[in-house]
């Protein structure tokens, strides 16, 4: 054993200099972030320029809605019966979607991820055309394709399949890139085609996170579809329109609360689904 | 392999001109420090990494000119075996060898996940030969480390390969453990006469398991003689400094 003071009387008394590697550029990119956010914040909210957030209309007007708060809180339950078929429509357009968002989602996601398709420029394109399509808002799809292929449960449906299709190849072709790809490698030593590979060991991997996507979507297409009736394409979106422009709110909040329980009836069971799923 | 040079796209050279002349049922131990270039020269094996100059040739077929089909079908003949095992972790440990197949499967197969009764029987003996057999239908990512390599080396098996690379098919494995592996290894070798190539950085597996010893030092090769009779002294050369405790893994 060595003493300490002999452990310190050995040290060389200087030291050759540890000369660090150059740090990598880029490092300003951080706070040039926080920089652009600050800055679009205070722009938004500069008068003239930003939006016009006017606090004092909620004070004026309090009355007038403090009447729909209280009809809200008195639903008509005699009115349930009319908002069954409309509500069966909805759903049945959110399940509908879902499915075929996930047929169109599967290949998608695979060819949008880097991991699992290395062809640059298809990539490329399929991004891009996706990237177009995530940046409509589904109201909009809605409208446009309410004028295309006429009033009803067709053109919701279309909207919604659009809708999840931007999210479900973006949220899964992220978490493809994310994974580890040894045991895509090594289907690729073993000989296999980009097809193959794919099939063989990226389908099975990436299952369970695709399933609870299209939960996910699922759950979004609910109350999405109670809307795109507002525009014409089915669901209980053209019920809503027709209470609302008569005033009644009691009927308005009925058709809330359905919403609201199958929402939380979804959530419930793909929660417990998700939970079988990892 | 004739005067292979291996530069990464980031300019580190990786393999500076090595030639080998690998015979068939040969069991090759390349030891070598980390970064001394094993793993890109195995992996220039199969063509997962490209050559910058100098040609490869397996079984007569020159690997650095060969593409799609033809560098597929040359892949297949080669098993390859993982540091990390590289299994499909959600998939089951049937699935997971029958990977092993694709090479042998046309597209339209793999993609229906339709296997012929050829192919599973390929898959189930293969299993069976690593000892895994009854775990067929478990989760691959359920195993322990050291079955996960057996399913791994299965794989390699259920390809009909001949020749298997292994890449520190032990480093992530306890020493039990990394023996047992090794001797499956070593029978694949004996008993089917398939030409294994592995990766070590433990001076006593290399010995004990390899009839041919590969020592690169910064991508070159600075020894290649019998396993068995290479001694400290060797390694010691190899490695560039002195035999350290952590060089060896001990006794089984
Ligand atoms: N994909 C890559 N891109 C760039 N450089 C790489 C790449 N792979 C390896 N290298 C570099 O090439 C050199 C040789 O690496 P290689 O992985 O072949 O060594 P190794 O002997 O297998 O080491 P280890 O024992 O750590 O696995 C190292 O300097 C490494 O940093
Ligand atoms: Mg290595």
């Amino acid at each position: 054993m060595t003493s300490p003071v002999a452990a310190a009387a050995t040290r060389p008394a200087v030291r050759a200099a540890v000369v660090p590697p150059p740090r990598p550029r880029g490092r300003w990119k951080a706070s040039a972030g926080w920089a652009a956010v600050l800055a679009v914040t205070a722009l938004t909210l500069a008068p003239g320029i930003g939006v016009e957030v006017d606090l004092g209309a909620l004070a004026r007007n309090w009355q007038n809605g403090a009447d729909k708060v209280v009809a809200l809180l008195q639903p008509d339950w005699a009115f349930f019966p009319r908002t069954v078929e409309p509500l069966l429509e909805t759903l049945q357009m959110a399940v509908i979607a879902t499915a075929v968002a996930g047929v169109l989602s599967l290949p998608l996601s695979l060819w949008a991820a880097r991991t699992t398709n290395p062809h640059t420029a298809l990539r490329g394109t399929v991004r891009a055309v996706l990237d177009v399509v995530r940046a409509v808002p589904d109201l909009l799809y809605a409208a446009v394709l309410v004028a295309m292929v006429g009033v009803g449960a067709l053109p919701g449906i279309l909207a919604l399949v659009l809708f999840d299709v931007g999210i479900v190849v973006k949220l899964v072709s992220e978490q493809l890139e994310a994974a580890d790809t040894g045991a895509l490698e090594a289907a690729r030593a073993a000989g296999g085609t980009q097809l193959q590979v794919n099939r063989s060991v990226a389908v099975p991997d990436m299952l369970p996170g695709f399933w609870t996507q299209l939960l996910y979507v699922l759950e979004l297409n609910v109350r999405a579809s109670s809307v795109l009736g507002l525009v014409g394409a089915g669901g209980m979106g053209l019920l809503i329109d027709a209470v609302r422009s008569f005033y009644r709110y009691d009927q308005l909040s009925l058709i809330i609360l359905e919403i609201l329980v199958v929402v939380l009836v979804l959530e419930a069971v793909s929660s417990a689904a998700r939970r079988r799923l990892v | 392999m004739r005067d292979v040079v291996v530069r990464y796209p980031n300019g580190v050279t990786a393999l500076d001109g090595v030639s080998l002349d690998l015979e068939p049922g040969e069991m090759v131990a390349v030891v070598g420090l980390s970064g001394s270039g094993k793993s890109s020269m195995i992996r220039t094996l199969n063509g997962l990494v490209p050559v910058t100059s100098g040609t490869v040739e397996v079984g007569g077929h020159d690997v650095t000119a060969a593409r799609g089909r033809a560098l597929r079908a040359l892949r297949g003949e080669v098993g390859m075996i993982f540091q990390s095992f590289n299994l499909a972790g959600r998939a089951t440990v049937l699935q997971n060898v029958l990977v092993g197949r694709v090479a042998h499967a046309p597209t339209w197969r793999t993609l229906l996940g339709a296997h012929t009764a050829e192919d599973k029987a390929v898959a189930y003996e293969a299993l069976d030969r690593v000892g895994m057999l009854d775990r067929a239908w478990h989760r691959a990512s359920h195993l322990s480390g050291g079955q996960q390599q057996r399913v791994a080396i299965a794989r390699a098996l259920a390809q009909q390969p001949r020749a298997v690379l292994a890449d520190e098919p032990v480093a992530s494995l306890d020493p039990p453990t990394a023996h047992g592996v090794m001797a499956d290894l070593r029978r694949v070798n004996r008993e089917l006469g398939i030409t294994v190539v592995v990766n070590l950085h433990l001076l006593d597996l290399a010995r004990e398991y390899g009839t041919r010893l590969v020592g690169l030092r910064a991508g070159q090769v600075v020894y290649d003689g019998p396993a068995a009779d290479a001694s400290d002294r060797v390694f010691e050369d190899i490695y560039g400094r002195s035999i350290r405790p952590d060089d060896v893994l001990g006794a089984s």
